[in-house]
């Protein structure tokens, strides 16, 4: 099996042995919901957590949900119980944004009863394996760009071709939908847009006498100027997975990647190396802020609105994260001009998907169609940090009269390509290469001084490690 | 002559024999305890070495693969220096508490001035939920702005980013676990200096010793058996500590600090490699019932 070349073995989808451990989950979430009921002396609620509750609710909603789907079916409509499983995708607001978003759902179908719950970012891949494995997960869930390719050569995954085949192919941005394909079938649905880009701080450019750079060769001596006594030119998070993703912006900026077009794993490849040669230079110049191997997002935050750094390789919505004054500051560079004349950064799609395990896929499927369609609040009124997969969204006021997000979505997310780069579609070792660690140490490594060959090596001997690389 | 038997008068006065009679009662009493036992240690412990046997997922079980994993532990660099970490960890983390409870435990057994509020006060590194400590830590010597650094710059110094560098950060990470651990030893080693009889010193004193004498020739001694289970207990925790390297570095920068829980962590979840993870996991729990049985012995032996 070649997971570049886009096939898996049907052993591989088709799980032999998984009764043991699944009984082993499910058995050990269930005393683990009946010790939580013992221990809160209350009845759970829908949002009670992942376990004794969701499991009485999927239970209800099964044994309702198969008398009320087949009568749904009859008239001609989708019914049933739907859980929906949403990661924090921004502050406080969004949280309550999404379940209003949610009950506007119920209100429009009152045949389907949408119930919403919020699982934060930190313990993601505990929650979501561990529900899976005994099946308490949801029927729907948001989640970052791999995780449906995580869970779906185990068989967790819905396939939703038959959704996919009701969109219009020019709502969604280019390239999006296409990149949620593996072996033939579509496993999840783009509803957001993540991405790297590059914001400076104007009063710092300004005092330097520094020209917003438009290509790698204006960019370093920029940097140079930029640095002095404390204050340095650039800033990563070493300690955080934005290090390795703002890193690999500038790869793709140089026409590199991980894969080549063909799939195969090529992570030596020239244009790689050139780039993160580039920035290892910038280390041995002095311009990268000394602490960035151990800063964490907030720190790097930190040394941004404190002015100890003038540009960061961040998310959108990074002007937000700094004080009102110093947000007149934080400008938005243009997409640079690479050495060879290429343009580009690093892009994530983040998935909305659907679990096998769900008792009610014509209602779910309903609720995937609604909630990719008429998702625009979460965005207005929760402030979600990602950028919307759907143009017809992308459209709205909202995103055309914000000066940051209007350029991100106009020059900045045609040039995106996702981490599979320059391989297209998605497929499971991507799951493992954003998650595993190795990039991070890759970064970490970089960051320290280390050399750039010797960094890659070290990452490649990872990747190829990792179970889930085939060939 | 009669042909019957004359019995033997000596058997007639034997008692009757009577069959040993199994008495039930003492195991049903031990059973919910047993019962227990199995379910909380045994079975987690044995579906973990099921786990190890196998080239698994959390969702699947994969094929048998036999002892691969183990074997193949030791061709792994990141686990050799996990390994590595952990060790220096633990004995860092160890000797630097043991010494630092054993000053203060020294100092709070004179007679000084607000003892009582003293030995609340040095308790609170203990207390403290590890997720506050931690990242309080972390927020102090993070960056340039953080409390170490503003003194440090304070006295004309340049700032050290403590998380930055491997070397640093391992400093670091056994710092923190010192400053969280030294209470434990702290509180044990003072209950233990208040057993020892002061008439020992009296007549050290009378002999003619100095304090240095006093301390070599009673107090160690005396501490020696208690400050023994201190090591392996403080030990223990240390390798299996999590919550330090994770809160702090998340095991960084470059797996610089990452030990064999947060690899174990990392393999099972992250990579959702099941049968690398239990490997790791099940290696360290073999090296640490190393230390456990040692502590087992000792605690035998003293009793």
């Amino acid at each position: 099996m070649s997971t570049q070349d886009g096939k898996i073995d049907g052993e591989t989808l088709q799980p032999e042995r998984k009764v043991s451990r699944r009984k082993f989950l499910r058995v050990t979430g269930g005393a683990a919901g009946a010790a939580l009921l013992v221990a809160c002396g209350a009845a759970p609620t829908t949002s009670s957590g992942a376990t004794g509750g969701q499991a009485t609710t999927s239970a209800a909603g099964a044994s309702g949900g198969a008398t009320a789907a087949a009568a749904g079916a009859a008239a001609g409509g989708s019914s049933g119980d739907v859980q929906f499983w949403d990661m924090v995708w921004g502050p406080n607001a969004y949280i309550d944004t999404a379940k209003k978003v949610v009950d506007q759902f119920n209100q429009a179908n009152p045949k389907i009863k949408a119930s919403y719950q919020s699982n934060p970012w930190s313990s993601w891949p505990q929650v979501f394996t561990t529900a899976v494995g005994s099946g308490t997960a949801p029927d729907v869930s948001t989640g970052g760009g791999y995780q449906a390719i995580q869970f779906y050569p185990q068989g967790a995954i819905l396939e939703i071709d038959d959704v996919v085949a009701t969109f219009k192919p020019d709502d969604f941005l280019p390239g999006q939908v296409e990149a949620m394909k593996f072996n033939g079938h579509y496993v999840a649905l783009p509803w957001g847009i993540d991405i790297r880009i590059p914001f400076y701080r104007k009063d710092m450019f300004d005092k330097a006498g520094v020209k917003p750079p438009t290509t790698w060769d204006e960019l370093r001596p920029a940097l140079k100027k930029l640095t002095s006594g404390n204050q340095y030119g650039i800033a990563f998070p070493g300690n955080d997975n934005a290090a390795w993703q703002g890193m690999w912006g500038f790869v793709i900026n140089n026409g590199g990647g991980l894969f080549s077009k063909e799939g195969k794993l090529d992570v030596m490849n020239d244009r790689t190396v050139e780039a993160l040669t580039f920035i290892s230079n910038l280390v041995k110049d002095g311009v990268v802020h000394p602490g960035s191997a151990g800063f964490s997002g907030d720190d790097m935050m930190k040394a941004f609105s404190s002015a100890t750094t003038a540009m960061v390789m961040f998310v959108p919505g990074t002007e937000e994260r700094v004080t009102p004054e110093t947000k007149q500051n934080v400008q938005l560079l243009a997409p640079m001009t690479g050495p060879h004349g290429d343009k580009g950064t690093l892009l994530f799609a983040n998935n909305l998907m659907l679990y096998k395990q769900t008792k009610n896929p014509d209602a779910t499927k309903a609720f995937l169609k609604w909630w990719s369609a008429n998702s625009l609040p979460i965005w207005t009124e929760g402030k979600a940090g990602n950028l919307p997969a759907r143009t017809s969204i992308a459209k709205d006021p909202y995103f055309q009269n914000n000066v940051y997000l209007k350029r991100i979505l106009d020059e900045w997310v045609p040039i995106g390509k996702l981490t599979g780069a320059n391989a297209s579609g998605t497929f499971p070792v991507l799951a493992d290469i954003d998650m595993g660690g190795a990039m991070k140490t890759m970064a970490s490594d970089i960051l320290q001084g280390q050399d750039v060959k010797a960094a890659l090596q070290k990452l490649e001997a990872a990747i190829k490690g990792y179970k889930t690389f085939k060939g | 002559m009669s042909t019957r038997a004359i019995p033997s008068p000596s058997r007639e006065l034997r008692p009757p024999k009577r069959s040993p009679r199994f008495d039930s009662f003492p195991f049903i009493l031990l059973l919910p305890s047993a019962l227990l036992i199995t379910l909380i240690n045994i079975y987690p412990f044995a579906t973990g070495f099921y786990y190890s046997l196998q080239d698994g997922t959390l969702l699947q079980s994969g094929a048998f693969v036999g002892l691969a994993n183990f074997v193949q532990l030791f061709s792994m660099p990141d686990f050799l220096h996990a390994l590595w970490f952990s060790m220096l960890f633990a004995v860092f983390s160890v000797f630097g508490s043991w010494v630092l409870g054993l000053l203060l435990a020294l100092l709070l057994n004179q007679e000084i001035p607000a003892r009582g509020f003293f030995r609340v006060a040095l308790l609170l590194p203990w207390i403290i939920p590890s997720i506050v400590s931690i990242v309080s830590w972390r927020w102090m010597i993070s960056d340039q702005s953080g409390l170490v650094n503003v003194m440090l710059q304070a006295f004309g110094l340049k700032p050290i980013y403590f998380l930055s560098t491997g070397r640093w950060a391992t400093f670091s990470v056994i710092v923190v676990k010192i400053w969280r651990s030294f209470p434990f030893m702290l509180l044990s080693l003072l209950a233990a200096l208040q057993t020892i009889n002061r008439e020992s010193y009296e007549a050290a004193g009378i002999d003619g010793s100095g304090s240095w004498q006093a301390f070599r020739y009673i107090t160690l001694p005396h501490l020696l058996p208690i400050s023994f289970v201190l090591w392996i207990l403080m030990t223990i925790w240390s390798v299996n500590d999590f919550e330090t390297p994770w809160l702090l570095t998340q095991g960084g920068p470059s797996n610089a600090t990452e030990n064999l829980s947060v690899l174990a962590y990392r393999y099972t979840f992250l990579l959702n490699n099941v049968g690398i993870g239990a490997a790791i996991s099940f290696f360290t729990m073999l090296l640490l019932m190393v230390f456990a049985i040692v502590l087992l012995r000792r605690q035998r032996e003293t009793t």
